[in-house]
C-alpha cells in the first residue's frame, strides 16, 4: 500500500526540521555579524602566517593608504566623543557641537586638523566623497601624534594597530613608527590577513 | 496573470476539494531550506573573513639610552636590505668587508633558503633588516614573516645607513640587466 502511493507522489522529505535548524542557524549568524563599515581608502592587507587575534575593544587603528595617506580608526564612540572635544580645545578648532556630533559617528578619518571644521560640516554625501589628504606627519607639525596622546591620555590601554596597505610605500610605515616611537609607544601589532604556513625542513 | 491563475487555482480547488480534503496540509519547504541554507552562508562567510589577524612588532626604546647593548660578533650578524621592486639584498662582513648578495622573495630558493641555511651554520644568529626608501610595506611584513617561518628569533628593525645605499647601489650597477 504505501510503495505504491510514494511512487505515486514522488519523493517528498519533510523538511521542517532542516528548515528550524538552517534558519537557527541564519538567525546567529546574523546576530554575530558586525556590519563592515565602508573604508575612506584602499587597505588591502599583506598576509603572514601569524594566527594571533586583533582584540576587539581599546584598539586605535593606524591605516595607511595605498597612496600613503594615513587614517585613525577609533572604535569605541564614548572615545571619540572625549577625543574631539579635548582636540579642539588643544588646536583651537572651535567646533561647533553639531560637527562634534557628527565626528563621533565618523570611524575613520584621515583630514589635516586645518581641514577638520569644514570635512565636519560636510553633508553626509558630500563627506563620503570628499578626498581625506591622510594626517599630516610633518617634523614640525605632527599631528598624528597629537591624535594618539590624546587618545592614550583617555584610554590608557588602547593598542595600537597599524594596517597599512600592500602597495604602500616603506617610508610612510617608518615615519608612523618614528613618531610613535617619540612617545614611547613601541609595541605595534600589525594586521595581516592569514596565510598557511609552509613547512620548513 | 497571477489573479486568472489563482482563480482557476481556486476553481480547481473547489472542483477537487473532496479528494484533498484527506491529504494533510503540506507546505513545500524545500524553496524556504533553499534561501536560508544560502544566507547562511553568505553570513558564515562573511563573518569569518572580517576577523583580523595581527603580528606583533616591538622596537626597542629610543629615548632608553642606558639601555645595555648586546655585543654582536661579526661571524653571528647579517644585514638584509630590502630594495626596490621586491628585492632583497643580504650580506654578512668578514674582517669589515661585507659579502654583497642579491636574493628575491621567491619560497624556494629566495630569502627563506639563506635564513635557514645561515640558521644553520651560525649560532645565535642576529638579523638586522634595514629597509630602502623605496621598498613597500609589504616587504617588510614578509620578512618579518619569513623571520618567523624561519624561526629566528633574533632580528631588529634598523634604519638604513648611507654606507648601506651605497653598497646597494654599487650591486645595482654591476648587475644592471636584472633590472
Amino acid at each position: 500500500m504505501g510503495q505504491v502511493k510514494s511512487k505515486k507522489g514522488g519523493i517528498s522529505l519533510d523538511m521542517t526540521a532542516m528548515c528550524d535548524v538552517a534558519f537557527l542557524l541564519l538567525t546567529f549568524f546574523i546576530l554575530t555579524a558586525k556590519m563592515k563599515v565602508p573604508e575612506p581608502a584602499r587597505f588591502e592587507v599583506p598576509s603572514s602566517i601569524s594566527v594571533t587575534k586583533l582584540p576587539d575593544d581599546n584598539v586605535i587603528r593606524i591605516s595607511i593608504s595605498n597612496e600613503g595617506a594615513v587614517f585613525l580608526t577609533i572604535a569605541e564612540q564614548s572615545t571619540r566623543r572625549e577625543l574631539i572635544s579635548k582636540i579642539d580645545e588643544m588646536y583651537k578648532l572651535a567646533l561647533t557641537d553639531k560637527q562634534k556630533v557628527k565626528f563621533e559617528l565618523i570611524e575613520t578619518f584621515g583630514v589635516p586638523m586645518a581641514e577638520l571644521p569644514f570635512y565636519l560640516g560636510l553633508s553626509d554625501e558630500k563627506r563620503k566623497e570628499f578626498k581625506q589628504k591622510g594626517i599630516v606627519m610633518d617634523s614640525t607639525n605632527n599631528e598624528l601624534k597629537g591624535w594618539v596622546r590624546v587618545a592614550k591620555i583617555i584610554n590608557p590601554a588602547l593598542r595600537i594597530a597599524v594596517k597599512g596597505d600592500r602597495e604602500s610605500e616603506f617610508v610612510v610605515f617608518s615615519r608612523v613608527l618614528t613618531s610613535l616611537q617619540e612617545m614611547n609607544l613601541n609595541k605595534f601589532s600589525l594586521i595581516t590577513s592569514m596565510e598557511n604556513k609552509p613547512s620548513v625542513e | 496573470m497571477s489573479e486568472i491563475a489563482s482563480s482557476e487555482g481556486g476553481k480547481k480547488g473547489k472542483g477537487a476539494g473532496k479528494s484533498h480534503k484527506t491529504t494533510s496540509t503540506k507546505v513545500d519547504m524545500t524553496p524556504m531550506v533553499d534561501l536560508a541554507f544560502l544566507l547562511i552562508t553568505f553570513f558564515m562567510l562573511t563573518t569569518t573573513l572580517s576577523k583580523q589577524q595581527i603580528m606583533q612588532l616591538n622596537m626597542p626604546d629610543k629615548n632608553d639610552k642606558n639601555v645595555d647593548r648586546p655585543d654582536v660578533k661579526e661571524s653571528q650578524a647579517m644585514t638584509i636590505i630590502l630594495g626596490e621592486k621586491d628585492k632583497v639584498f643580504w650580506y654578512t662582513t668578514k674582517d669589515g668587508v661585507p659579502e654583497f648578495h642579491e636574493t628575491n622573495f621567491n619560497p624556494e630558493e629566495g630569502i627563506r633558503k639563506v635564513l635557514l641555511d645561515k640558521n644553520k651554520t651560525t649560532q645565535d644568529l642576529i638579523v638586522v633588516i634595514k629597509a630602502m626608501e623605496k621598498s613597500k610595506y609589504i616587504n617588510i611584513v614578509d620578512l618579518i614573516d619569513e623571520m618567523h617561518i624561519t624561526n629566528t628569533e633574533r632580528y631588529a628593525l634598523v634604519d638604513i645607513s648611507k654606507e648601506d645605499v651605497t653598497l646597494v647601489e654599487k650591486q645595482v650597477a654591476m648587475f644592471p640587466e636584472a633590472n
